[in-house]
């Protein structure tokens, strides 16, 4: 049998936090190294040169504006989407659930061959749209449904969460107050859980902007037209490292900026609302 | 006669014993693995010649970065005399040996959309062409074919993706997705009945040559050079010509 020993405890407790330092020292080394890295790779000036070039600024806008029209259409069709998947219950309500997820979990090179033979001018929609004089190849429609395939499931899992956390008894009692459907959403259901919503929203943004595999393979790659931030980085390793990751850290700052508004903004909600009631009271509210 | 002038070339003078190691066939165990890092267009035939490498295909550009960079590699084999060469200048592989060539020609998809039946047809307004970045040989040699042809400005309108390697020039027409493509020969063979192969005017062709060099920072020097030796015996040559490239 072991004797154990009785100062062994307290060396336990001395060196459990020196453990614990410890883990969190490598654990935070290893995720900040690489962005330190990219970011000393070259000297500022050089890095502020490489993201003011053409092919930078070039694959910023193609960025923006593709990701703003994905989140715009997210947010549209995606809330209500969400709101009635998280009241209702019904068969196969768990099959659905899934499918929204599955994109999650799909490498994202996947669902690229997925919407490729879909909506590809040989896929299963080809020649549909084609009679209807729609052409998506190399498009930057094409970026758009690919960031909106890959990114929007972050947005509706996200908010099916938010809405089914909600007090249904705040949305039954709105119901009984003559309150429709849509009022209910958007004057009662999304105020509530305005959080999550932010949260989920921020995620699939974050998620669209750094949208890569599904995009080269579905959209492919044209400065000015479908070459995305992190298509470009991809474009330039080989001919100029420089650059790619000047725009690499250009995609940095940009993902750091998208999660550090959304933090602000959930933390501001959150203390703005003083309690659940008084959300509770808006129902009674005269409008 | 190839694989004697080959193999001697690309040996370093420190290691003469290694003219005889492989000649032929891969003499290397699985214990000593050559690492090769080769052009996407070696895709099929390399794992052919010796089952026993292990290989990474890409675009020679992004391969040449790698090596740069510090990537574990014994072989370097591009589409192009371009990359190696590069290398050799900073003294990272042995002096570049020749050991293939290829033909840059134009692919359309099956049924051929846009009705391109000369390499002229590819400058019609609202032909979707798919072509490699030009820091890749089949984007330089596309690029090179439409300055034979006079057509650059025209052609470059037309442009609708870059690809970093020439597999994905083949996939997009090959789903049909671009009306047409440059490409090598061999890739047009390998994508079967889905394309159909446009031959370039004699003139408009580029010199594609495929060279084969020994990263010196390799770990496997001597399963690096029996490799190169495999390739450029009489064998790895026959492999070659039948997956469609020429002699160098």
């Amino acid at each position: 049998m072991i004797r154990v020993r009785w100062w062994w405890p307290a060396v336990g407790r001395a060196l459990l936090p020196i453990g614990v330092a410890a883990v969190i020292a490598v654990v935070l080394a290893f995720l900040l190294l690489p962005i330190v890295a990219l970011v000393t790779y070259q000297p500022l000036h050089d890095l502020i040169n490489g993201i003011g070039t053409k092919v930078a600024t070039d694959a910023m806008l193609v960025s923006l504006k593709t990701n703003a029209i994905a989140f715009a259409i997210t947010i549209a069709l995606g809330t209500p989407f969400a709101f009635v998947l998280a009241r209702s219950r019904f068969r196969g309500r768990s099959v659905v659930i899934t499918i929204v997820e599955l994109p999650l979990v799909m490498p994202p090179a996947v669902a690229g061959l997925g919407l490729l033979v879909a909506f590809g001018r040989l896929g299963l929609l080809g020649h549909t749209l084609r009679v209807l004089g729609i052409d998506l190849a190399f498009t930057q429609a094409a970026v758009v449904l690919a960031i909106l395939f890959v990114a929007s499931p972050f947005y509706l899992r996200g908010a099916i969460a938010a809405f089914e956390a909600l007090d249904p008894t705040l949305i039954d009692v709105a119901s009984t107050l003559g309150a429709g459907p849509v009022r209910r959403m958007v004057r009662i259901a999304v105020p509530l859980a305005a959080g999550g919503l932010g949260a989920a929203a921020a995620l699939a943004f974050a998620r669209g902007v750094g949208e890569f595999g599904a995009t080269i393979l579905f959209a492919g790659s044209f400065q000015g037209t479908t070459q995305t931030l992190p298509l470009a980085v991809y474009s330039l390793f080989d001919a100029n490292l420089d650059q790619a990751i000047a725009i690499g850290v250009l995609l940095i700052i940009v993902s750091a900026a998208i999660l550090l508004s959304a933090k602000l903004l959930v933390g501001s909600w959150i203390s703005s609302r003083t309690s659940p009631s008084r959300a509770a009271r808006s129902i009674f509210a005269p409008s | 006669l190839v694989a004697g002038c080959g193999a001697s070339s690309s040996t370093s003078s420190s290691h003469p014993a290694a003219t005889t190691t492989g000649a032929g066939t891969a003499a290397t165990g699985p214990g000593d693995q050559a690492t090769v890092l080769a052009a996407a267009s070696l895709t099929r035939v390399f794992p052919q010649i010796d089952p026993h490498a292990k290989y990474t295909f890409g675009g020679s550009g992004a391969l040449e970065t790698d090596i740069e960079q510090g990537a574990p590699a014994d072989v370097f084999a591009a589409a192009s005399p371009k990359q190696p060469a590069q290398l050799y200048a900073k003294g990272l592989v042995t002096k570049p040996v020749e050991f293939a060539t290829n033909t840059l020609v134009l692919i359309v998809p099956n049924g051929n959309p846009a009705h391109i039946s000369s390499v002229n047809d590819i400058t019609k307004p609202g032909v979707k062409l798919v072509i490699c970045n030009a820091t890749v040989p089949c984007g330089d040699y596309a690029r090179t074919a439409f300055k034979n042809l006079g057509i650059t400005s025209a052609a470059m309108k037309n442009v609708v993706s870059q690809t970093t390697d020439v597999t994905q020039t083949v996939a997009d027409v090959a789903l049909g997705q671009a009306d047409a493509g440059f490409v090598y020969v061999t890739d047009a063979k390998a994508a079967g009945g889905r394309v159909t192969v446009v031959h370039l005017p004699a003139q408009a062709k580029p010199g594609t040559k495929d060279f084969i060099a020994v990263v010196k920072s390799g770990a496997h020097q001597a399963a690096a050079r029996a490799f190169v030796a495999s390739v450029l015996s009489a064998a790895g040559q026959a492999k070659l010509s039948a997956d469609g490239f020429g002699r160098p």
